[in-house]
């Protein structure tokens, strides 16, 4: 773990703890991208358009991030079939530690690489992790700051109520 | 009754003062006029000369400003019309059989300017005959150099990267290039090539 890793990881936190961070994003069309996945293959959030699409916002040096995204898989084999999306999008500079982890947690949703951190920036990311729910019509409509035991509820409640509009 | 009589007598003098005031006035408004007028046309004979060579100066003036009026518009016209400065790149794909397109990227003099990945259906999308634009830039007119570099899958799915450059001149006028990339059969590879559109 680099010296630039650990900052800008207690940065996030100490954002995240303080609750500094706030989202102008809720309201607003989602901002579009395309990254690298796991599988090799690009991504393009504009081509869910019509799905219901969670972006997950994570990093190996995270410990909520290993909390959370477990939870997260089982939200999409659940609601995969109906029209829900997830894409991780990984902001570690080095990709290789974040295929250690997904292999090490067994998650099978959709992780992309943003090691150039401009996707994250796009949302304005202030904390780690941070889960951004876009509707149907590319909307995005939630934005939640950080991880704790219990935010998973809500998450199902907010994914439940996007895909009944 | 009394106190209308004498209101009545007095705005009577009060008229007729009125109307001796004005007809007292109005010769001396009349030599006034005419002793200004004479001094108007003294002074305009005396400054005669004087305008004949200050309006050959303000002719000589206004050709100047006409001039510069003109370069000007040229320059305008040069520098900040901008569907005139417009240069737009477009990427093509013809077969595709050797190559998996992944990314290309632009630089314009030196300038990385866009870089765009390309998602399976952006792929298929182009191999069905599409063609996208992937870039729209101002450039002043003169020399330009593109480079544009792409990545992929190579033949025998090995990973391929290549760049092909071009020197290209900026007129006045919007200019459309094409990065296209073809199968070249006898050699089994790849072929990129820039096209300007005329």
């Amino acid at each position: 773990m680099t010296i630039k890793n650990v900052f800008f990881g207690l940065v996030l936190s100490i954002s995240a703890a303080t609750g500094l961070a706030s989202s102008g994003l809720e309201g607003q069309p989602a901002p579009d991208f395309a990254l690298k996945s796991s599988t090799g293959e690009n991504l393009r959030l504009s081509e869910y358009r019509g799905d219901v699409v969670m972006i997950n916002f994570w990093a190996t040096w995270c410990g909520p991030c290993r909390q959370e995204m477990p939870l997260l898989d089982e939200l999409y084999s659940r609601y995969e079939r109906v029209g829900f999306n997830l894409l991780g999008v990984n902001i570690d500079d080095d990709s290789y530690r974040a295929m250690q982890m997904i292999e090490e947690l067994g998650v099978n949703f959709p992780v992309l690489f943003d090691s150039s951190k401009t996707v994250s920036e796009l949302y304005e990311v202030e904390a780690m992790p941070v889960t951004v729910l876009v509707d149907r019509e590319g909307t995005v409509r939630y934005v939640h700051h950080g991880y704790k035991p219990g935010y998973e509820d809500k998450y199902l409640d907010q994914v439940r109520s996007l895909l009944r509009e | 009754m009394t106190r209308i009589l004498i209101g009545l007598v007095a705005a009577m003098m009060l008229a007729f003062s009125m109307a001796t005031i004005a007809q007292d006035a109005a010769p001396v408004d009349a030599d006034a006029t005419r002793a200004d007028s004479n001094a108007a046309a003294a002074a305009n004979a005396r400054s005669q000369d004087q305008f004949r060579g200050i309006d050959q100066d303000v002719q000589a003036l206004k050709k100047e400003v006409l001039d510069l009026n003109r370069d000007l518009f040229l320059l305008e016209e040069e520098l900040l019309f901008p569907a005139n400065s417009q240069v737009a790149f477009f990427v093509s794909l013809d077969v595709g059989e050797y190559f998996e397109l992944d990314s290309v990227s632009l630089k314009i003099d030196g300038k990385e300017v866009a870089n765009y990945l390309y998602t399976a259906r952006e792929v298929d999308a182009l191999m069905r005959g599409g063609v996208q634009r992937v870039h729209m830039a101002n450039l002043k007119t003169g020399r330009h150099e593109l480079i544009a570099i792409f990545t992929g899958k190579g033949p025998h799915v090995r990973d391929y990267r290549r760049g092909a450059t071009l020197y290209f001149e900026k007129g006045i006028g919007a200019k459309y290039m094409e990065l296209e990339i073809t199968d070249r059969v006898k050699k089994q590879q790849p072929e990129f090539v820039i096209k300007e559109w005329e």
